[in-house]
């Protein structure tokens, strides 16, 4: 106990703490957006580390450099919002961020402090206006918490000043009994129920929205799926647990598990470098109707998916699954409005669309997941259109060897069972490795296939692309994803570990077809330790973050009404004993009953003593009856015409009327010197005050 | 009387801006339909709720009992007690003003914290500008716990009086208009005294200090004395208030006053003589307070009032205005 009291902070230092920490966390839930830029984001944690070492010696210096610094900020930031540079929200979170640190330095009055509060609060607004990140969520349940400790404390501290002065109030300031764990405890307990009024007040507050001035998220930061393959690199490649993809699919894949063994196809790369490859270039066209597909004598397997991409690895690209993609559908996230987004398309079959913002894009993809078997592709002949001229070059400086093998593999074959054969050899004859070689290989291929004899999913598919080109079978090389995790959610994510690289060949009156050469057990992300499940935690944290909170619109407000109306419904019917149960119609009874007598036993409790509650001291019967005797007296006075002025004390009336002497006697004695009066000595004296005052007149006096 | 439920709400400055930033707040986000602003609101409204919802409960349960000074004079500092009575089982009361309202006086006195079942004293000080009856009418309880948004206050009635005898000054030279006998006086009675009051035979028993030796000599038989009684110096304040009003009233009541607390401090019997009304002569404590009391509540009056009576056989020190 005693240990607690050395270690508590004194009031003072633990208001100041809390205000800094209310300060410090309205500017996280800014920089967590992301925008505030390098040089805002840095002066705040800075000018905070000043203001902590330098303490009460920066108050009141440098004013004028303070005004001048903060009324050119204030023009700077208004021209550039006015010339269109920057945003106004932006604008205004910069401005606000430099107040804050300016109050920060100036800390001393009540006034600063409130003020420093006020603009703590204004700075997460703009932090909700620039941020939708979960992180924002966790900054705005710290400053829920310390804010609640800091208005607390700053109320305590000036109302003890203001109650005792300053030198009476120094001695408890400085006490270390007032700021116990106990009462920071007690104030978290209350931010926690103001945390819970916030959220019903969120739920419930009618989304009726004028929607007249919405701010337009950031723009894109563009990452991931690149134009481009470079084989020549060197190193490990690192499995990234990074979520690209979240993905629903109807129906669920069979036996629900726990990964899912899907490609994900992103862009397909024609074009071989020297070193690896790169895409074709060609240009992009509006895509109102994907391609139909040539019918290959099976019904049509649909497999639809609802694909969330994460803004920072779509880079534009709609991924599909495996199959052939049939339509592509844009979605606002987490909502079943449709988007605004158009899907486009190029030579290679590769869909795009224009990324407007740097916000996820879910679109729903439906795909004939049937694809053709090996007799289906057996006899097609060898006649390619000149469109797939591309897909048959072949290297120049192709290694002999590489050609060797090829022939050796898959010479005098039908081109169907040529490709099958490669696939198989290299699955199963080379290894799969993440060690990418050191020093820069010239023919990384070759290198691959008869040197190392390992290596990663690219070399794998750029190996079986150049081994099917030398045989005059067109293939390219293509990028995506591969797998899918199950998370707690309820869907499936897709990360960037699983990045992965495979083959289409082209065979007539079939299309592309997919061949992967890599070895089945190495493909996709094999990172299953505590980072990857964290991730996998925090992503299905973001995911309920966004449907509940940021994506929160009127019509989920409206089937949350519905579904409580449900709830209420269904438990009211089994209350009436329309449904349910007959155990739990008993348990429903049961409770309800006993919920009942709580309710009842409280306000028993809480009526019990009201008697003697809440009137300022109690009176003693005598009092009261002394206080009832004088009340009488005066209105008969009054009535005898007599002036009795409001506020006119006992003694004057009686010195001004001697014929009240006695009442004024009797009720001073009985009021405030503790003498006793009985009902009938109250009675006596009223009954010979209205006989005096019959013999008397008002004007005469008695 | 005032009931109990009656509560007074005011904004403080922060109040005013924290509900005005609430608005704007929800202006802005239905404007925007920014969910997360949504959610600000939702922080702001709640705060403001709990923070009534905890103000009530620092105000509730909690009695206050108004403790007056025995004796107040005007222009000396006068001590009022506050004691606070936390009623509540278990819930303490924070940050606690309790100041007097609508009364005569001003004063306040803060609690920081009163635990549930237990009472605490504060005191404030005040010094009485005036003599006479100051009024008290009700205590208020205020709160602006837990945030200092607002502050809600408890009006509770309280009804108390406090007469503020005159102000203390020197006593002028006043001559007496009558003048008694210096010192102190014998009576026509038997008691304690130094002169004679007869002579008679002396009685067996009796303390052989009380023989007059003298005449028991001439008569020849033992003689004893009894002495004359003797009573203490009488002065008789008189003032006659009719016709003065305001300051020369206030200078002659003051004269008075010290007058009456010179004499009586002096041993004297001091009996009081105004306009209408009389005080009778006596020492002590008891007459000091009887007698500044009649002065504290003494008022203009005018010339229909019977003159003052002056003790008889008494100095009459007479106030003039």
């Amino acid at each position: 106990m005693r240990a607690a009291a050395i270690r508590a902070p004194t009031l003072l230092q633990a208001q100041r703490w809390a205000g800094t920490a209310t300060a410090a966390l309205a500017f996280a839930s800014c920089a967590v957006s992301g925008e505030l830029g390098p040089a805002m984001l840095a002066l705040f944690p800075l000018a905070l580390i000043i203001s902590l070492v330098g303490g009460d010696k920066l108050r009141g210096r440098w004013q004028w450099a303070w005004s001048t610094l903060l009324g050119g900020a204030l023009l700077v930031f208004a021209v550039q919002v006015f010339a269109g540079h920057v945003d106004i929200v932006l604008a205004a979170a910069w401005f606000v961020e430099l107040l804050c640190i300016h109050r920060l330095w100036q800390r001393g009055t009540e006034r600063d402090e409130l003020l420093l509060l006020l603009l703590s609060l204004l700075l997460l607004c703009a932090g909700a206006a620039l941020a939708a990140e979960l992180t924002f969520g966790f900054a705005f349940l710290g400053f829920a918490v310390t804010g609640t400790w800091a208005l607390a404390l700053t109320h305590l501290r000036f109302a003890i000043e203001a109650g005792r002065g300053e030198a009476g109030s120094a001695a408890l300031l400085n006490s270390r009994r007032i700021a116990t764990p106990a009462l920071l405890g007690g104030l978290a307990l209350l931010s926690t129920l103001a945390i819970a009024g916030a959220a019903l007040v969120f739920f419930s507050f009618p989304r009726v929205t004028i929607g007249g001035w919405r701010r337009a998220s950031r723009p894109s930061p563009v990452a991931g799926l690149g134009d481009r393959v470079d084989l020549a690199q060197h190193g490990t490649i690192e499995d990234d647990p990074r979520v690209v993809l979240r993905v629903r699919l109807d129906p669920p894949p069979r036996g629900d598990p726990e990964s899912l063994a899907m490609h994900w196809r992103a862009r397909a790369l024609s074009h071989w470098t020297g070193q690896g490859w790169r895409s074709d270039g060609g240009g992009i066209i509006p895509a109102r109707r994907l391609p139909t597909r040539t019918h290959h004598g099976h019904p049509p397997s649909l497999l639809t998916a609802d694909v969330e991409v994460v803004g920072a690895f779509s880079d534009g690209v709609v991924l599909t699954p495996q199959g052939w993609p049939l339509s592509v559908e844009f979605r606002r996230p987490g909502s079943a409005r449709a988007g605004s987004q158009r899907l486009y398309r190029n030579a290679s079959g590769d869909l795009f669309y224009q990324p407007v913002d740097g916000n996820d894009l879910r679109y729903v993809v439906v795909v004939d997941g049937v694809e053709p078997d090996l007799p289906a592709m057996r006899g097609r002949g060898r006649r390619y259109p000149p469109w797939l001229a591309p897909d048959l070059e072949v290297p120049q400086a192709l290694n002999p060897r590489v050609r060797a093998l090829a022939q050796r593999l898959g010479g005098g074959k039908d081109p169907a069972d040529a490709a099958a054969a490669i696939e198989h050899w290299l699955a199963t004859a080379l290894r799969y490795t993440r060690e990418l070689p050191e020093g820069e290989s010239r023919d990384p291929i070759a290198d691959f296939l008869f040197v190392r004899r390992a290596g990663h999913c690219e070399l794998f598919s750029s190996a079986m692309v150049v081994m099917l080109r030398s045989l005059g079978i067109p293939a390219r090389n293509v990028t995506g994803y591969f797998g899918g995790r199950r998370t707690d959610a309820g869907y499936y994510v897709v990360r960037a570990g699983d990045a992965h690289s495979w083959v289409e060949a082209w065979f007539p009156e079939v299309g592309f077809v997919r061949f992967d050469p890599t070895p089945a057990s190495a493909r996709g992300s094999r990172q299953e330790g505590l980072w990857a499940r964290a991730v996998l935690l925090w992503d299905g944290l973001q995911q309920r973050w966004r449907t509940f909170v940021v994506d929160y619109d009127l019509l989920s407000q409206a089937q949350a009404i519905r579904r409580a109306g449900q709830i209420l419904n269904q438990a009211g019917r089994r209350l009436a004993g329309t449904g349910g149960s007959g155990r739990l119609r008993t348990a429903a009874v049961a409770m309800a009953a006993a919920l009942a007598a709580a309710a009842l036993l409280a306000g028993v409790r809480r009526l019990r003593p009201r008697a003697g509650r809440g009137r300022g001291p109690a009176l003693s019967p005598d009092q009261c009856r002394a206080l009832r005797l004088w009340r009488a007296a005066r209105g008969r006075l009054r009535r005898a015409g007599f002036q009795v002025p409001p506020g006119t004390t006992a003694r004057d009336l009686a010195r001004r009327f001697p014929a009240v002497g006695e009442t004024a006697d009797a009720y001073a004695a009985a009021r405030w010197g503790g003498a006793a009066l009985t009902p009938r000595q109250a009675r006596a004296a009223l009954r010979r005050l209205d006989e005096t005052l019959k013999r008397v007149a008002p004007d005469g006096g008695p | 009387m005032t009931p109990a439920w009656k509560r007074r709400l005011a904004f403080t400055r922060m109040g005013r801006w924290y509900t005005g930033l609430t608005v704007a707040i929800g202006l802005a986000a239905t404007n925007t339909g920014n969910n997360l602003l949504f959610l600000v609101l939702g922080l702001l409204l709640s705060s403001i709720i709990v923070s009534g919802l905890l103000s009530e409960q620092s105000l509730k349960g909690v009695s206050v009992e108004r403790r007056l000074p025995s004796v107040a004079t005007a222009g000396q500092p006068a001590l009022v007690g506050l004691l606070a009575r936390n009623g509540k089982r278990r819930a303490p009361s924070f940050s606690l003003e309790v100041r007097e309202a609508r009364g005569d006086v001003a004063g306040h006195g803060f609690l920081v914290l009163l635990p549930a079942r237990q009472s605490a004293e504060v005191a404030y000080r005040f010094v009485p500008q005036r003599r006479g009856v100051h009024r008290f009418r009700q205590i208020e309880l205020a709160t602006r716990a837990p945030f200092g948004f607002f502050e809600k206050s408890r009006p509770m009635d309280a009804e108390a009086e406090l007469v503020v005898f005159p102000r203390e000054v020197a006593p002028a030279p006043v001559e007496a208009r009558a003048p008694g006998r210096e010192g102190d006086r014998p009576e026509d009675r038997a008691g304690i005294g130094l002169e004679v009051h007869l002579l008679r035979d002396h009685r067996p028993g009796e303390d052989a200090r009380s023989i007059h030796w003298r005449s028991s000599a001439r008569a020849g038989r033992l003689i004893g004395i009894d002495r004359e009684q003797e009573r203490r110096k009488r002065v008789c304040v008189l003032l006659d208030q009719r016709g003065l009003r305001g300051e020369p009233l206030e200078r002659a009541v003051e004269q008075a006053a010290a007058l009456v607390v010179r004499e009586i401090d002096s041993g004297a019997e001091v009996s009081l003589a105004l306009a209408g009304q009389s005080l009778a002569a006596g020492a002590g404590d008891g007459q000091r307070h009887a007698a500044l009391r009649m002065l504290a509540l003494v008022e203009a009056c005018g010339g229909d009032e019977a003159p003052p009576e002056p003790e008889a056989g008494a100095s009459v020190l007479e106030v003039r205005g």
